[in-house]
C-alpha cells in the first residue's frame, strides 16, 4: 500500500463527493444548498489541485486540467454567491441559487472526470 | 520554460497545501462561531466576511473586527487563527525564498533564459565550445567581423569576463558541458541560422565528443575541432566533415615549409594579414644543428619535421622517459645541459617548453654562448606576451594565434584556405610566381581575397552562360572593369575550382563553366564592381560585346527587327 496513493485518491474522491453533496437538491431552493458545504468543496478542490502539481506525464496533465476546471467553477460559484449577498445586498433568491448550483454542477462533472481518470489509471497499472 | 514551472509547482506543493489548510481551518471556524449584532441578535459570520477577515489578518494588515465587534469566543478563535496563519505564511514564504536561492533551480532558470535567447536570435551565429585563451581571442575576432556568437563552457568563472570584455554584440553564454547533446541543441546547433561550431575545449576527448555530437545533430554545418594528439586527429578526420586543427602540427608543418621554401610562408602571412599590409620578410631558419628545449607534443612535432628534412637535432626534457633515441636527453634546462647540447655549435634553439620562464631562460643562456643563434620561442600564457616579445625571437609560437588564424581562415575564407593549402603542397617556384603576379597586378599591399561563384541562379551568370550568343564566357570578362570594359581591374585570379579539380593562376582566356568558383585577389573596389556581373545581364553583355542589349519588350522587338533586316540585306548582297 502506498500512502501517497491513499492521500491522492482520498482528496480526489473527497472533492467529488463534497461537490456532489452541495449540488444535490432542488436547483432553485437556497435552503437546500448550504454555504459551508460549498466552502468545504472549494478548499478540498484546491488541495486536490495542488496535489496534482508537478506530475509531468500526459495523464498527470489531464488530471491537473480537470481539477483546475472544477476549482475555477466552484470559486466562480462562491463569487456569484458573495455578489448577490454583499454587492447586490439581497438574500439568496431562486435565480442566483440556480446559477451557483449549476456552476457547481459543472465542477461536479469535472470532478467526475477526475475520478474516472483515477480509476482508469489504477486499473491500467493493475498492481 | 515548462521545466521551470513544473519544478516550482513540485517544490511548492507542501507550502501551498499548508496555506490552503490553514485558511480553511481559520475561515471555517470563524464561520461556525456565532457573533452578535449590535441589536443583540446571534448570527454566525458569513464565509465571505470570514475569508475577508482572515485575508487581512493573516497577512498582518489588520483592519479590525468586521462586520460587528467580536464576541470573546470569536476572539479566542481569532487568536489561535492568527498564530496558525502567521506560521503557515512564514513557512510558505521561506520555501519560496529557498527555492529562488536553490542552485539547481537557478541553473535551470539560466538555461531556460539562454534557450529562449538562442531561439530568439534573428541573425546567423557561430557556436563556440570552450572559452580559454584561444576561445576568447577567436570570439573577439569573430565579433569584430560582425558575427553573433553562442559560447558554451563548463566553467562559469571562465566566462564571467564576457560581461566586461569588449564585444560589439554581447555573446550568449551558457555554463554547461557541451558534450551533452541537449546542451548542444539548446545552443542552437540545429538551427538553420547556425553557421558553424568550433570546439576549443582543453581536452581532446571533449572536443572529439562535441564534434561528433554536433555532426550527428546537424550534418550541414562546418565543424572545427582542436586536437593536440595524433590519435584524436585521426579519429575525428575519419568521422568526416570535421576540420581538425592541431596547433603544434600546424606550426611544425609551417616550420617545415619555411625550411624548404620560405616564400610559401611569406605569401601566406601576407595574404592573411589585414588589407594593405606590406609583404613581410621571408624567414628561413638555418638548416644546421637544432637544439630543442622541452620535448612534449610541441617538441615532438618539430622533431618529426626535422627528421623529414634530414636535420640534426638534440632535445632536452626533464620529464623525458629514457627512450632508445640518444638524441633525446633526460635533464633540466640548466646552463651545463645547454652546453652539453653543444649550443656553441648549434644554429637554432627551439625554446618549446610549456613554461614561459623556462623558455625565456633558455633563450638568454643560449644567446650568452652564441649571440647570433636563431631562436624559435613558444609563448604559453597571454600575460607573458610582453616578456616573450622582448626576447625578440626569430619565430614565435603562440597556440592561440595559430588557432585563431586557422579557424578564421576555415570559417571566413574557406577558399583562401584551400588556396594556401595548395601553395604549401607546391614548390617555391609556384609561390614566387603567385607573389610576383599579385604584386604586379595588385600592388605591394596585402590584397583582399574573395571567391566568385559562377552561380547560374543569379541573373547575370544565367545570361552569361545560357541566354547569350557569341563568344564563350572567359576569366578575362570577369577581370574587365564593368564601368570601362577596355580596362582591366587590378585583380588576380588566383585559383579556379571546378568540381574536384583546381587550377592555380588560371590564364585570362580560361573558359568558364557554370558552377566554377574563382578565388580573386585584389582591392575591395574591384570586388564590389565584380559583383555586378552576378546581378546585371546588361553589364555582362556590355563587357562581352561592347553594346548593351535592349531591355524593354518594345526595344527588343525593334532590335530583332533591325537584326533580321540586316541579315536579309546581307543575304541579298
Amino acid at each position: 500500500m502506498n500512502l501517497e496513493k491513499v492521500i491522492f485518491g482520498f482528496f480526489i474522491i473527497f472533492a467529488c463527493t463534497l461537490n456532489f453533496g452541495f449540488f444535490i437538491g432542488d436547483i432553485e431552493r437556497p435552503e437546500l444548498h448550504h454555504p459551508m458545504e460549498l466552502f468545504a468543496a472549494v478548499v478540498v478542490n484546491l488541495i486536490a489541485t495542488v496535489l496534482k502539481f508537478g506530475d509531468r506525464t500526459q495523464l498527470g496533465a489531464t488530471h491537473l486540467a480537470t481539477s483546475l476546471v472544477a476549482s475555477f467553477q466552484l470559486i466562480a460559484a462562491s463569487m456569484v454567491w458573495a455578489w448577490q449577498l454583499y454587492v447586490v445586498g439581497q438574500p439568496m433568491n431562486s435565480e442566483f441559487t440556480a446559477v451557483v448550483v449549476s456552476l457547481s454542477g459543472g465542477a461536479l462533472l469535472a470532478n467526475l472526470f477526475s475520478v474516472v481518470l483515477l480509476i482508469g489509471e489504477t486499473l491500467r497499472q493493475g498492481r | 520554460m515548462s521545466d521551470i514551472l513544473f519544478l516550482i509547482l513540485r517544490r511548492l506543493r507542501a507550502p501551498l497545501i499548508t496555506v490552503i489548510v490553514v485558511y480553511a481551518i481559520s475561515v471555517g471556524g470563524l464561520a461556525l462561531i456565532p457573533g452578535v449584532t449590535p441589536e443583540g441578535e446571534r448570527v454566525p459570520m458569513s464565509i465571505f466576511h470570514a475569508f475577508y477577515f482572515m485575508s487581512f489578518t493573516a497577512t498582518t494588515i489588520g483592519f479590525g473586527e468586521i462586520p460587528y465587534p467580536f464576541t470573546d469566543a470569536q476572539r479566542l478563535w481569532v487568536t489561535f487563527a492568527i498564530y496558525l496563519s502567521v506560521v503557515g505564511w512564514a513557512y510558505t514564504l521561506g520555501s519560496v525564498i529557498a527555492l529562488a536561492n536553490d542552485a539547481p533551480f537557478r541553473t535551470m532558470l539560466r538555461r531556460s533564459v539562454f534557450n529562449r535567447q538562442v531561439r530568439g536570435l534573428a541573425e546567423p551565429f557561430y557556436v563556440l565550445c570552450g572559452y580559454g585563451q584561444s576561445g576568447s581571442r577567436l570570439a573577439r575576432a569573430l565579433d569584430r567581423l560582425g558575427n553573433r556568437l553562442v559560447i558554451v563552457d563548463p566553467s562559469s568563472e571562465r566566462m564571467a569576463p564576457v560581461a566586461v570584455q569588449e564585444y560589439g554584440t554581447r555573446p550568449l553564454t551558457l555554463a554547461a558541458d557541451a558534450r551533452l547533446a541537449d546542451v548542444l541543441v539548446d545552443s542552437g546547433v540545429r538551427s538553420p541560422l547556425c553557421l558553424g561550431l568550433i570546439a576549443l575545449a582543453g581536452e581532446d576527448s571533449v572536443n572529439q565528443a562535441i564534434a561528433i555530437d554536433a555532426r550527428v545533430l546537424n550534418p550541414g554545418i562546418p565543424i572545427i575541432a582542436r586536437a593536440k594528439s595524433a590519435v584524436a586527429k585521426v579519429s575525428l578526420e575519419s568521422f568526416g566533415g570535421v576540420t581538425v586543427i592541431n596547433p603544434f602540427e600546424t606550426f611544425a608543418y609551417n616550420l617545415g615549409v619555411s625550411l624548404r621554401a620560405p616564400e610559401i610562408v611569406q605569401i601566406e602571412d601576407w595574404l592573411t594579414a589585414t588589407d594593405g599590409t606590406p609583404i613581410p620578410p621571408a624567414v628561413q631558419p638555418p638548416h644546421g644543428r637544432w637544439v630543442l628545449v622541452g620535448f612534449g607534443r610541441f617538441g615532438r612535432a618539430i622533431s618529426n619535421v626535422l627528421d623529414r628534412a634530414g636535420i640534426e637535432w638534440k632535445a632536452f626534457d626533464p620529464r623525458a622517459v629514457i627512450e632508445t633515441d640518444e638524441r633525446l636527453v633526460h635533464g633540466d634546462y640548466a646552463e651545463n645541459i645547454l652546453h652539453d647540447a653543444g649550443v656553441e655549435v648549434a644554429d637554432v634553439l627551439v625554446a618549446g617548453a610549456d613554461n614561459d620562464a623556462v623558455n625565456l631562460g633558455a633563450t638568454t643562456l643560449a644567446r650568452r654562448v652564441k649571440p647570433d643563434i636563431f631562436v624559435v620561442i613558444r609563448q604559453n600564457q597571454m600575460q607573458d606576451r610582453a616578456l616573450v616579445d622582448a626576447a625578440r625571437a626569430n619565430l614565435k609560437f603562440v597556440q592561440s594565434d595559430i588557432m585563431v588564424n586557422e579557424c578564421l581562415q576555415v570559417l571566413k575564407a574557406p577558399m583562401l584556405s584551400r588556396f594556401i593549402a595548395q601553395l604549401r603542397a607546391g614548390d617555391r617556384e609556384q609561390a614566387t610566381a603567385v607573389l610576383d603576379r599579385v604584386r604586379k597586378e595588385v600592388g605591394d599591399g596585402s590584397p583582399h581575397s574573395w571567391a566568385f561563384e559562377c552561380d547560374v541562379l543569379q541573373p547575370g551568370m544565367f545570361y552569361a552562360f545560357f541566354q547569350r550568343v557569341g563568344k564563350p564566357f572567359r576569366v578575362q570578362h570577369l577581370l574587365a572593369d564593368p564601368t570601362n570594359p577596355g580596362a582591366r581591374m587590378s585583380v588576380t585570379p588566383a585559383m579556379l575550382e571546378r568540381d574536384e579539380e583546381t587550377l592555380m593562376l588560371p590564364p585570362d582566356d580560361t573558359l568558364l563553366k557554370p558552377g566554377d568558383r574563382i578565388l580573386f585577389l585584389g582591392n575591395d573596389v574591384a570586388r564590389r564592381l565584380q559583383q555586378r556581373y552576378l546581378i546585371e545581364p546588361g553589364t555582362v553583355a556590355w563587357v562581352c560585346t561592347g553594346s548593351e542589349p535592349a531591355r524593354g519588350f518594345l526595344f527588343r522587338w525593334w532590335e530583332q527587327r533591325q537584326r533580321a533586316r540586316a541579315g536579309a540585306a546581307d543575304g541579298q548582297a
